[in-house]
């Protein structure tokens, strides 16, 4: 097995951001519960997921765990089990929803754009409604899914390591999961938006 | 607004300290050592060891103990409030019971557990800062990638894995200093990023993180583009102009990275555990 350059590259940038959002702390939102602040550090790793594959999620959330190993932003992330095992599976995750959730639009809106289009052909595709739909729900729901899943498996691994209580680590899912849940989402459409339009092809 | 000053990750700072000069295999395999020498270590003793071992690295490289420990500085409040949150929430039956108060409650075995996971964290800290500090980015790749040779056998890309890796720590500072720009560019704009309430304040994210992404995009095609100009192939075949070789200081090295192995387990396994 090799990698190309070109997935070397991109999971080495987005793990850099990752770090970056670390170390500036930018990556944590201030919010009003006692912990003090939600986190968006795992964007980077649901972007590579998303717009590169599960290789390159795999890659970016193995750096982005590495890096809260080894600079941990919370004492119970200096535990490799708890830090680096579950970010393994967001860009995983997030791949798999956003391409699972892809497929599912294209087979259920075929029947209806497939009668409609017939007279304008492909330029269907850049201005119906179809077009939005099968570009933003995959992005919100990826973004949903691995905030979800780095939420779920962090707490869960503290937890099950022994490091924090069951009822604080449900309350912390509850308060700091579902503000990340929701801006994760809106930032992954925001940002693969905005991506597309710098990189050069698109298949 | 000076992002760029309390990143220390990834910095290297050069000289000609017996440290510096050793071959970055040493100082990987050192590091490894330590960082798992670490994690097993439980009680006090162990830790204060462990201290002056860190201590006597980082003043025999020539670091400044207060650059090392610059990259702290932000992560100090998250610590601080941590420790109070190990303090009042971890609970073991028949702990000693310091005070009681509503549902908080600070125990002896709190305190340890606070104490334990803070010097965790403060010397992973301290140990990965000093080993970039110390080592080039060419060095540590180089060394990487001889020590994680043997994965090939096992079908893993392990150069290409060293060379993302790298390529992160590499960018790090780069994307500071673009960070810095937009977010003064946006300050210039009028946005305040210190002021509002949480909405408001998250609502501030947008202006930074579409620019930032895009930017780091662009700068990945490019080195894309560079790097397959150059024929750029990771794995098989490829040879080093410098190759690395050990020395008599890096058994030395060895031997005493043995002995300070030695002591730790002794103390591990003869000194009572904090908790």
């Amino acid at each position: 097995m090799s990698l190309s350059v070109r997935k070397i590259v991109i999971s080495g940038i987005l793990g850099a951001i990752a770090i970056l959002l670390g170390v500036t702390r930018l990556g944590f939102i201030p919010v009003p519960t006692p912990a003090g602040h939600a986190t968006i550090m795992h964007i980077p790793v649901i972007l590579g997921g998303v717009l590169e594959g599960p290789v390159v999620g795999l890659i970016t959330g193995a750096i982005f765990g590495l890096f809260s190993f080894l600079q941990p932003g919370a004492p119970f992330f200096a535990d490799p089990l708890v830090s680096i095992f579950p970010r393994l599976f967001i860009g995983v995750i997030s791949y798999l929803v956003y391409y699972l959730s892809k497929r599912a639009i294209d087979l259920v809106s075929r029947p209806i754009s497939s009668t409609s289009s017939k007279e304008s052909g492909t330029l269907s595709r850049s201005n119906g409604s179809k077009y939005k739909l099968n570009m933003i729900l995959p992005c919100l729901l990826a973004g949903a899914f691995g905030s979800a899943t780095n939420t779920v498996l962090v707490l869960g691994m503290a937890t099950w390591r022994g490091y924090l209580p069951p009822e604080v680590s449900i309350s912390i899912g509850v308060l700091h999961g579902l503000p990340e849940l929701i801006l994760a989402a809106i930032l992954t459409v925001v940002l693969v938006q905005g991506i597309q339009r710098v990189r050069p092809t698109e298949e | 607004m000076e992002l760029t000053k309390n990143i220390t990750l990834g910095v290297y700072l050069p000289g000609k300290s017996k440290i510096h000069n050793l071959d970055p295999r040493t100082k990987i395999l050192a590091v490894t050592l330590i960082i798992i020498l670490l994690l097993l270590s439980r009680s006090y003793v162990a830790f204060a060891f462990s201290a002056i071992f860190i201590g006597a690295l980082v003043i025999i490289s020539g670091i400044p103990a207060g650059y090392a420990l610059r990259g702290l500085k932000p992560m100090l409040p998250v610590l601080v409030i941590m420790w109070f949150f190990q303090l009042f929430l971890f609970k073991s039956p028949g702990a000693t019971v310091y005070f009681n108060w509503w549902i908080f409650e600070a125990t002896a075995a709190g305190l340890h557990m606070g104490n334990l996971i803070i010097l965790r964290v403060l010397f992973l800290f301290i140990v990965t800062t000093f080993l970039t500090l110390t080592t080039s980015v060419v060095n540590l790749t180089d060394g990487l990638e001889s020590l994680l040779k043997p994965l090939r056998m096992i079908g893993l890309p392990s150069q290409e894995l060293v060379m993302t890796l790298v390529i992160a720590l590499r960018f790090v500072l780069i994307l500071a200093e673009e960070l810095e720009k937009i977010m003064k560019a946006q300050m210039a704009r009028g946005v305040a990023f210190d002021r509002g309430n949480f909405i408001q304040k998250t609502k501030k994210i947008f202006p930074v993180f579409l620019p930032l992404f895009i930017g780091a995009f662009k700068r990945a095609e490019e080195l894309i583009v560079a790097m397959d100009a150059r024929s750029y192939t990771g794995g098989k075949g490829r040879t080093k102009m410098k190759t690395l070789q050990m020395s008599n200081a890096d058994f030395s090295a060895a031997a005493i990275m043995l002995i300070y192995s030695g002591i730790i387990i002794t103390t591990i396994i003869f000194t009572p555990p904090m908790i």
